[in-house]
């Protein structure tokens, strides 16, 4: 920030600090330090006052050296050649007889952070390892860690981690953690402190004296501890067991992390027990005032979810939202509420999810209606019911998110499809966006036969493909076109060919003109080819049922407790899939092996556009199972759609 | 959970193979490293105070915060985790600030918020607020605390007691003084609360008059549903101490009916052991202000409901207006009065104005954010405030189809709503008399009906 007459305070300001009488007066001599600091702060380059504040720091008011000791910080590293001269003024500080000025010292030498002073620092550092004041040792331990961070390649000196891991034993529990962080930090190569059974009994004997940060600390630490008996193990969870209730939330957390870590693969029963136990503090901390600390429980509650489903199913009303609340709780409450439903609450749940799609937030009203058609898969016919219902209010937005999460629900719900074909007549009008649109031309295509306006709606879409700008839409509606061709063949003729004629002669998207040209060369091969081609499976009730899904092992995601991992999926749908999907199952390339002989009849697989071309036709269904694997297809981003069917065709290509 | 783990115990022989065969493939690494640095952003996204604990990360690192600002309706909507190439975001929104703190490897997130939060509230002790100007005049004394509290990024001196004792809160005496005198907030002496036994209390406390009062503060977070039923209720509920006494007082406080509590969180101050055993709370207090405990009721049928809005909100189906009809009156008071009613009405986005009448209060309407706010103040039983009146639509706009929920502010002096009463407070290893107080207030958190 330019500031006026910058300059000028800063001449000022260096008149004052050389004025021997003002530096014969400690008061006025501190208020002109203090103005400087000041000034630093509102942006002006003082950085030329650095040798009159060198020469303000030798002396014995503690006030002056703090603020001088803030300027150096802010400064040493423009000035290599003048810190030297600080370096004596804080040396002779480190023996001060007050452990405050002592440890002030030690902790602004090693801030200095010029690797130039190291050797000057060491000395002060290892006698205030030995300092009689504990603010002193706790300083110096940090100490060594700074040094070490600003010469991370240097050899570290054995005598220091030998010195830091006595220090363990401190009677001061602040310095015993900070040995713990500095070991850590020091010796990140080896995979940090090494726990041996004294050390891990001796920290867990310490915890109670530890404040919050400490104890979670020394819990994350022990997480690297294996107990060598079954008795040691049961022993350790004893006492740690109080701590699972501790009302810090950090804490609480980093205890069922260490649960979690020590009983994971040996004891499941046990971690489950500990995640019983802990779900009372959790559903706190999912009430708590700070959003922050509410999301990040939330995304907790889902993971304990995952081995334990249904677990909360009588608190579910914890998880409706308040109108003020974030649209990212919202939604992670809505994902949750997802996995909570059962026969009892599913009444109340959906009544509670239908209020929120008409949110004026579009994000938090579509996030609603693709719970409500998870839910679908396990109560059909309520959801189709209020999914209807949506439709019928012709917002632009709702619309085209219920037909997508009508595509999705109808793939792994097969006995939705009568009363989706029902509900999808005259929805046309009111889609806009390409997503929609796409998902639309999907059911139009798969469920052609029983919807009886399907040939004109497409004909309506053909009329205006001159003026559609998705590529995605257009592919759609030749795969769509063809399949109702095959079902309805005198009321689409016309139509698909007005549609394969525009697609290769007018057509400038490159994938777009291929997959026409592939269908129509398909034809031409005679409509039992086609029809292997194009119809293949309309639903994989395999994927579907989210009620009664089997409880993941607890080890599957111990490890990512009380981590960032959680929380990373922001935005994309966290639903946890199960992990044991049967990926070939989904993955039929029967229909493409079929057609690659009548097709490239020199078995030439380097000729790849037709072949992508053909694969993007017939590999939506599988594309569309293989979603399914990852989660509900409306989560997943648009652009990575085709990146995925490319990814698809590998497996498929080299069968 | 005993009982669990020894039937565990018996079950699983074979756990020291399987432990030990698991024993090097995947041990957890530990983060090693906390908090890089700290950027204080205002809500029109400007970087108004940066710390750095380790090496100087550039502020282009928050380009990412400020891409996710963009896409986000309200800065509270604002995803409080980012992931960026080289580093984590993780950021607080409180009093229209975001605090924004960087961190380079895995670390615990629960730990960074709760610290970021300790570090809003200690501003809040110091300062009596925490805003941006509040910030920029005490820039000095902000940038000490933030050095005191953090070391290397690792959370030193978080105690308000501790703090206080190395740099002096700034109070507006002292500021005046401190211009005439050219003294600073920074305390002379050696904080002795560091070598104390007791983290919390420093020792040689003297008063002349020794006092304690407590109060207990609820707030109802409840979600009523159109037709009057209650959806969800909770109650919220703090003990905030003001406890000034002389020496090492012990103090034991205890309730009338302690089993109303759920999920009860403590200052460290107070003996666990006590609480589990007697449900007294037994503690050696913190001087000055502080939160002795927290605590939630959830078990629905003890949630009492104090007031009631009944509401009609209806707009034509030509799309020209609406009528809105709000009546408010009490439900379950215990015979206190309900002072500082607020209710406020999140309208439609078609709504123009409204032309209304008050019984009682006043309304307005604001146009720009659609929100409708009656101020009724002390609610009458004997006379029910009503507000009346026709809502006026933007012209050719269609019906709106998004029902507008109520949300409802109340405050009733001298009553815990959840029936928490406090029933003594002794005081040991002290000899004076001190002079004791408890004082009761409810207050409406997240209180919403909908319509």
């Amino acid at each position: 920030m330019p500031y006026l007459g910058g300059e000028e305070t800063v001449k000022e300001l260096r008149r004052a600090l050389s004025n021997p009488h003002v530096q014969g007066d400690p008061l006025r001599h501190r208020s002109t330090v203090l103005r400087v600091i000041r000034v630093m702060s509102q942006g002006v380059d003082v950085a030329g006052l650095f040798s009159e504040m060198v020469k303000a720091c030798a002396t014995t008011d503690v006030v002056q050296k703090k603020l001088v000791y803030v300027f150096l910080c802010s400064y040493a590293s423009l000035n290599p050649e003048l810190s030297l001269l600080v370096i004596n003024t804080l040396r002779k500080d480190c023996q001060d007889p007050n452990p405050m000025v002592r440890s002030l010292a030690l902790r602004n030498m090693t801030n200095l952070r010029l690797p130039s002073l190291v050797e000057y620092v060491q000395q002060p550092l290892t006698a205030g390892l030995r300092d009689r004041a504990a603010c002193v040792r706790r300083v110096a331990v940090l100490g060594w860690a700074k040094l070490h961070s600003l010469q991370p390649h240097a050899d570290i000196d054995a005598a220091v981690v030998n010195e830091l891991y006595s220090m363990l034993r401190d009677n001061d529990p602040v310095v015993m953690v900070n040995c713990l962080r500095a070991l850590e930090e020091i010796l990140k190569e080896e995979g940090g402190v090494a726990v041996n059974k004294a050390i891990a009994h001796h920290l867990l004997n310490r915890l109670k004296e530890c404040d919050v940060w400490g104890q979670c600390e020394v819990l994350g630490v022990l997480q690297r501890y294996r107990p060598h008996s079954e008795e040691e193990l049961f022993d350790i969870l004893s006492l740690l067991d109080p701590c699972l209730l501790s009302p810090s939330v950090p804490v609480m957390a980093a205890t069922l992390g260490l649960f979690l870590s020590l009983c994971c693969r040996g004891l499941p029963a046990v971690s489950l027990a500990a995640l019983r136990r802990a779900q009372g503090p959790l559903l706190a901390a999912c009430g708590s005032a700070s959003p922050e600390m509410k999301f990040t429980a939330l995304c907790h509650v889902q993971l304990l979810l995952r081995s334990l489903p249904g677990l909360m199913g009588e608190h579910y009303k914890r998880f409706f939202c308040g109108y003020a609340e974030p649209a990212y709780i919202k939604q992670r409450k809505m994902q949750v509420l997802v996995e909570l439903v059962n026969d009892d609450n599913v009444g109340f749940v959906l009544d509670e999810l239908k209020g929120y799609c008409t949110d004026v937030s579009p994000d938090t009203a579509q996030a609603a209606i693709s719970a409500i058609g998870r839910i679908g898969r396990s109560y059909s016919d309520q959801c189709l019911e209020i999914l209807t219902g949506l439709l019928g209010l012709k917002q632009e937005h709702i619309t085209s998110v219920v037909v997508q999460t009508m595509r999705d629900l109808v793939w792994v719900c097969p006995q939705c499809s009568e009363s989706v074909c029902e509900a999808l007549e005259g929805c046309e009008d009111t889609l806009q966006d390409s997503q929609g649109r796409q998902a639309l031309l999907w059911l139009l295509g798969v469920h052609g036969d029983r919807v009886s306006s399907a040939p004109y709606v497409l004909e309506a879409f053909v009329e205006q493909v001159r003026s559609e700008m998705a590529a995605g839409v257009k592919t759609e509606l030749l795969t769509a076109t063809m399949r109702v061709f095959l079902c309805r063949p005198a009321e689409t003729q016309d139509t698909l060919g007005r549609l394969l004629h525009y697609c290769i002669e007018e057509e400038a998207d490159m994938n777009v003109r291929d997959q026409a040209l592939l269908y129509y060369r398909l034809l031409h091969c005679g409509i039992e080819e086609t029809r292997s081609v194009l119809q293949g499976r309309r639903s994989d009730p395999s994927l579907g049922v989210l009620i009664g899904r089997p409880a993941e092992p607890v080890s599957q995601w111990a490890r990512s407790f009380n981590t960032l991992e959680p929380l990373r999926q922001c935005n994309a749908g966290a639903e946890s899939a199960p992990q044991a999907a049967p990926y070939h199952l989904a993955l039929d390339p029967e229909p493409s092996l079929d057609l690659s002989d009548p097709l490239n009849p020199s078995q030439d697989r380097q000729e790849t556009g037709e072949m992508a071309a053909l694969h993007r036709g017939v590999a939506w269904d599988q594309h569309r199972a293989h979603e399914h694997q990852d989660g509900p297809a409306a989560d997943v981003p648009g652009p990575s759609r085709p990146v995925k069917v490319d990814h698809l065709l590998v497996p498929v290509a080299d069968q | 959970m005993n009982g669990q783990l020894k039937k565990c115990h018996i079950a699983i022989t074979s756990f020291i193979d399987s432990c030990s065969s698991h024993n090097l493939d995947s041990l957890p690494i530990v983060a090693v490293e906390m908090i890089h640095s700290l950027f204080l952003i205002n809500h029109a996204g400007d970087i108004f105070l940066e710390k750095h604990w380790k090496s100087v990360i550039g502020r282009s690192v928050c380009d990412y915060f400020f891409e996710a600002k963009e896409n986000a309706a309200e800065p509270e909507d604002v995803p409080p985790v980012l992931q960026t190439p080289h580093h984590y975001l993780i950021s607080i929104y409180r009093d229209r600030l975001f605090f924004l703190s960087v961190i380079q490897t895995e670390a615990p997130p629960l730990f960074v918020i709760e610290l970021l939060h300790r570090v809003v509230e200690t501003f809040q002790d110091y300062f009596g607020e925490c805003s941006e100007t509040v910030i920029k005049d005490n820039v000095v004394t902000v940038y000490e605390l933030l050095e005191e509290m953090l070391d290397n990024g690792f959370p030193l001196a978080t105690e308000s007691n501790i703090l206080k004792e190395m740099i002096r809160p700034p109070t507006i005496l002292r500021t005046m003084v401190n211009t005439l005198t050219g003294t600073s907030n920074f305390e002379e002496r050696l904080p002795s609360g560091q070598l104390s036994t007791i983290p919390w209390r420093r020792s040689g406390v003297k008063y002349t008059n020794n006092e304690a009062y407590f109060d207990v503060i609820e707030e109802i977070d409840a979600i009523v549903d159109k037709s009057g039923t209650t959806l969800c209720a909770e109650i919220q509920g703090v003990i905030e101490a003001c406890v000034k006494l002389t020496g090492m007082p012990d103090l034991t406080l205890s309730f009338m009916n302690p089993r109303l509590l759920d999920d009860v969180s403590f200052h460290p101050c107070v003996r666990f052991k006590r609480w589990e055993a007697e449900r007294v709370l037994s503690f050696i207090p913190p001087d000055g202000n502080f939160t002795l405990m927290s605590y939630h009721v959830n078990a629905q049928n003890l949630v009492a409901i104090p007031v009631y809005v009944k509401q009609n909100i209806s707009f034509f189906e030509s799309g020209s207006g609406g009528r809105l009809d709000l009546t408010a009156g009490p439900k379950q008071t215990m015979g206190k009065t309900v002072e500082g009613l607020v209710i406020t009405v999140h309208m439609p986005k078609a709504v123009l104005g409204a032309s209304l009448t008050a019984t009682q209060g006043s309304y307005t309407y604001d146009p720009a954010t659609k929100v409708l706010v009656w101020d009724i103040g002390r609610l009458n039983p004997q006379k029910l405030p009503n507000l009346r009146g026709s809502l006026s639509l933007q012209a050719g706009a269609p019906k709106p189809e998004d029902n507008p929920s109520i949300n409802i502010a109340l405050k009733i002096q001298q009553l815990a709503i959840s029936g928490l009463k406090v029933n003594r407070l002794d005081m040991y290893g002290e000899k004076y008399k001190p002079f004791k107080g408890v004082k009761y207030v409810t207050k409406a958190g997240k209180f919403q009906v909908r319509t």
